[in-house]
């Protein structure tokens, strides 16, 4: 107990000495709570959009993981013929594949889309602002010939059951959703219904609802009637009749469709039941005709080709991750593979943080180890200006490592002063702090995005940037080109925390302090018990 | 009977002997002084009675128990009292603090300390108001009692004094010697190291160190 109460009068007593010490503290324990706190602040923010973040994850065909065994069976070289084989074998998974896999466990929702092209008719156009000559251009593109699954990307199950395919780009894409759960952009409020209402969930009539733009450049009302046309048979036509019309607020983003096509803008979407949609490409398939290219022997059809996607939602990561398993061992070929957009979107979205973080860690660490240099110099100083001392205590009999226990009962008093202090500031400036770093890393990740969007000729933000968009609304997670061209154009960065210091960040504080003690509380410990008392008071002598 | 006794004690600074074959007795109740010329080996000899230095040969007994033995911070914090000629008080301590200081470090219980630590300041012309100086903000004279006052806190059966007089003028001189002589009176063992003749002659007994031919 003396020694407690020595250490404390010593503090007293030597006020300079102790200031030093403590503001060296205070500033190494306010940089370390700061940089303690943005690692808090990135994983809790992990933690809890995880512990919110509803999944929802496509299987696709993984084509990268197709391209790598091969150039293992070849040795590094690269067989494209056989590739192309491989393509055209790999057929999309069917419906009844995609069901079996909602069995698993931890499937919460499943809902598919099927999505074709179709061009309009006479009275029913598309919309679109280019001029009727580059319009009739720009529409009706030849897409290259394409087999089940070729276009390969994230949210994309392939081509339905259809064989071979290949065929027309139309004027507009037309969609139908199993049900109400996979009308996404219904849901969050992208899109809302104006007039009429939604077609009922499975049915078979060709009932749809058609974008307000669309209604009024074609002057349709609820309840009228539109032909849509096959693209690669333009005698082919089906009458859809329009139940309801729909504004989406993200069309007003976009001025254009994606690429300058007309079926990507927003408004040019139609929308139908599965069944309804299903029973066309049914029908377009029975009334289709096939012919072979003599040159590359190639064949092509003149049926629509209907792209199925199928999307499971779970509670939570550990579901998502539990999927992965679970459907390979419900049989899911190694083409395939499970992924989310979602989860991409999220590690997207705390790049930011993430950086952040670690550069708070280099950051920590080099000041801890500053911080620790220098007390430990200061303490050797200390130590040696109070070598009489020491040889006046041990001649006392006072022993040594009572002597050392003093001391370090100072410095730690000292030290745990300053860093509750440090750590009281910190917790306090943490979350400004915080924000104005993660502001700037935010503005440079975006800054860094739009130099490559740049690069690739693209405007950032708003403008040609909206061009590039894939169209809003794909609903089912569906969208065609956005994973094809690796563009991110959703820059959902995880710009603000709430809170930076916890319980957590307070008890590596703690740590931290007794951490600095013990190293320089070591090396005073050394230095006493080198003193011989002796010695010390013949020299004072 | 003997309360320290040296056997032979040898004592050397590498190749240079300071002490050879010394065996003296010291008994309780008695003041002795031990003389010698500068450099005859008295603050040595009086390191290695303070268990500070260790002899190079020979044996100190404490009473009936080798020196050997007892932990020698034991033998410093408890049963010998060293009252050093630069007095080598804590500076930073006020006198009555430095007092209190040595009776924790003794391990002293079952008595107020501030208390009794006052009363032996006061038993050695320290009044309370010096008590409670920073010991630098005290005369020699002062600090020599408050050394002796630290020395008696435990209250060991020998004391030890290097030079108590030296740095004193006559009259405080005097005063201190009174304390000593006071002391063994008590039953304590009071060993002076001290070329003074004045102390030599108000000591019982009186032991000379001779210098040593290297």
């Amino acid at each position: 107990m003396y020694i407690f109460k020595n250490a404390l009068k010593c503090i007293g007593r030597s006020k300079g000495r102790n200031a030093l010490i403590g503001v060296i503290v205070f500033i190494i324990a306010l940089s370390a709570c700061l940089g303690l706190s943005i690692r808090q602040a990135a994983e809790s923010s992990r933690e809890e959009t995880l512990k919110n973040l509803k999944i929802t994850a496509n299987i696709s065909f993984d084509r990268s993981s197709m391209m790598s065994s091969m150039r293992d069976e070849n040795k590094g070289s690269f067989d494209r013929d056989k590739f192309s084989e491989n393509m055209e074998k790999m057929s999309g998974l069917t419906l009844d594949e995609y069901e079996k896999y909602s069995k698993a466990e931890t499937v919460e929702d499943f809902y598919y889309t099927i999505t074709t092209s179709v061009n309009g008719s006479d009275n029913f156009s598309s919309v679109t602002t280019e001029s009727e000559d580059e319009s009739s251009s720009a529409s009706n593109t030849k897409m290259p010939q394409m087999s089940n699954g070729d276009l390969g990307g994230k949210g994309m199950g392939g081509f339905g059951k259809g064989g071979i395919g290949g065929g027309m780009q139309g004027d507009f894409t037309i969609t139908g959703y199993s049900g109400e759960n996979a009308m996404k952009s219904f849901i969050d409020g992208t899109a809302a219904i104006k007039e009429g209402e939604v077609f009922a969930e499975g049915d078979e009539n060709y009932d749809c609802i058609i974008p307000s733009e669309l209604a009024e450049f074609n002057s349709i009302s609820v309840g009228d009637s539109v032909k849509i046309a096959n693209p690669n048979n333009e005698e082919e036509l089906y009458t859809l009749k329009v139940v309801g019309i729909y504004t989406d607020s993200s069309a007003n983003e976009s001025g254009m469709g994606f690429m300058g096509m007309t079926a990507n803008d927003p408004a040019n979407q139609i929308y139908l039941s599965f069944n309804a949609l299903e029973k066309i490409i049914a029908a377009s398939e029975k009334n289709a005709t096939t012919e072979t290219d003599e040159d590359t022997g190639r064949q092509s059809s003149t049926k629509l080709n209907g792209q199925l996607n199928a999307s499971y939602v779970f509670a939570d990561i550990e579901g998502y991750e539990q999927f992965q398993e679970d459907v390979k061992a419900m049989g899911l070929d190694d083409n395939y593979t499970v992924s989310s957009n979602d989860v991409e979107a999220f590690e997207n979205s705390l790049v930011p943080l993430d950086t952040l973080s670690k550069l708070a860690g280099y950051f920590l660490l080099v000041i801890l180890i500053i911080g620790a240099v220098i007390l430990v110099v200061l303490n050797i100083f200390n130590v040696r200006e109070r070598k009489y001392e020491i040889g006046v205590l041990t001649a006392m009999g006072m022993k040594k490592g009572k002597v050392a226990l003093q001391f370090i009962t100072e410095i730690f008093v000292v030290t745990i002063a300053a860093v509750i202090i440090g750590a009281g500031l910190g917790a306090v400036g943490s979350v400004p702090v915080t924000n104005a770093l993660l502001e700037n890393q935010v503005a440079h990740a975006s800054d860094q995005t739009d130099k490559i969007e740049q690069g690739f000729g693209r405007l950032p933000d708003g403008e040609g940037a909206s061009q590039m968009q894939a169209p809003p609304e794909n609903h089912g997670g569906f969208k065609p080109f956005e994973n094809l061209m690796g563009i991110n154009n959703e820059n959902a960065y995880v710009t603000e925390i709430g809170s930076a210091t916890n319980f957590t960040v307070l008890l590596q504080m703690l740590g931290i302090g007794v951490l600095l003690t013990l190293i320089s509380g070591t090396v005073s410990m050394l230095f006493i018990m080198r003193y011989e008392p002796l010695k010390i008071l013949a020299n004072r002598d | 009977m003997s309360v320290l006794k040296l056997n032979d004690i040898c004592f050397s600074y590498g190749k240079t002997e300071v002490l050879k074959n010394i065996s003296f007795e010291f008994e309780a109740g008695k003041t002795y002084c031990i003389s010698g010329r500068s450099g005859s080996g008295k603050t040595t000899l009086l390191s290695v009675l303070s268990g500070l230095a260790k002899p190079t040969s020979g044996e100190i007994f404490y009473g009936e128990k080798s020196v050997k033995k007892i932990d020698r911070y034991r033998f410093r914090s408890k049963y010998i009292g060293v009252i050093f000629q630069s007095y080598n008080l804590i500076t930073k301590f006020t006198a009555l603090e430095n007092v209190v200081l040595s009776m924790e470090i003794a391990g002293v219980r079952g008595v107020k300390k501030k208390q009794k630590a006052m009363e032996l300041l006061k038993s050695v012309g320290l009044d309370e108001s010096e008590a409670k100086r920073r010991v630098l903000q005290l005369s020699g004279g002062q600090q020599q009692r408050v050394a002796i006052a630290r020395a008696l806190s435990y209250n060991p059966d020998i004391i030890l004094a290097d030079e108590p007089t030296g740095n004193l003028d006559g009259e405080t001189e005097q005063a201190i010697m009174s304390i000593f002589k006071d002391l063994a009176q008590s039953g304590k063992c009071v060993i002076l190291v001290s070329h003074s003749p004045t102390v030599a002659k108000m000591c019982d007994v009186n032991y000379e160190l001779k210098k040593q031919n290297n």
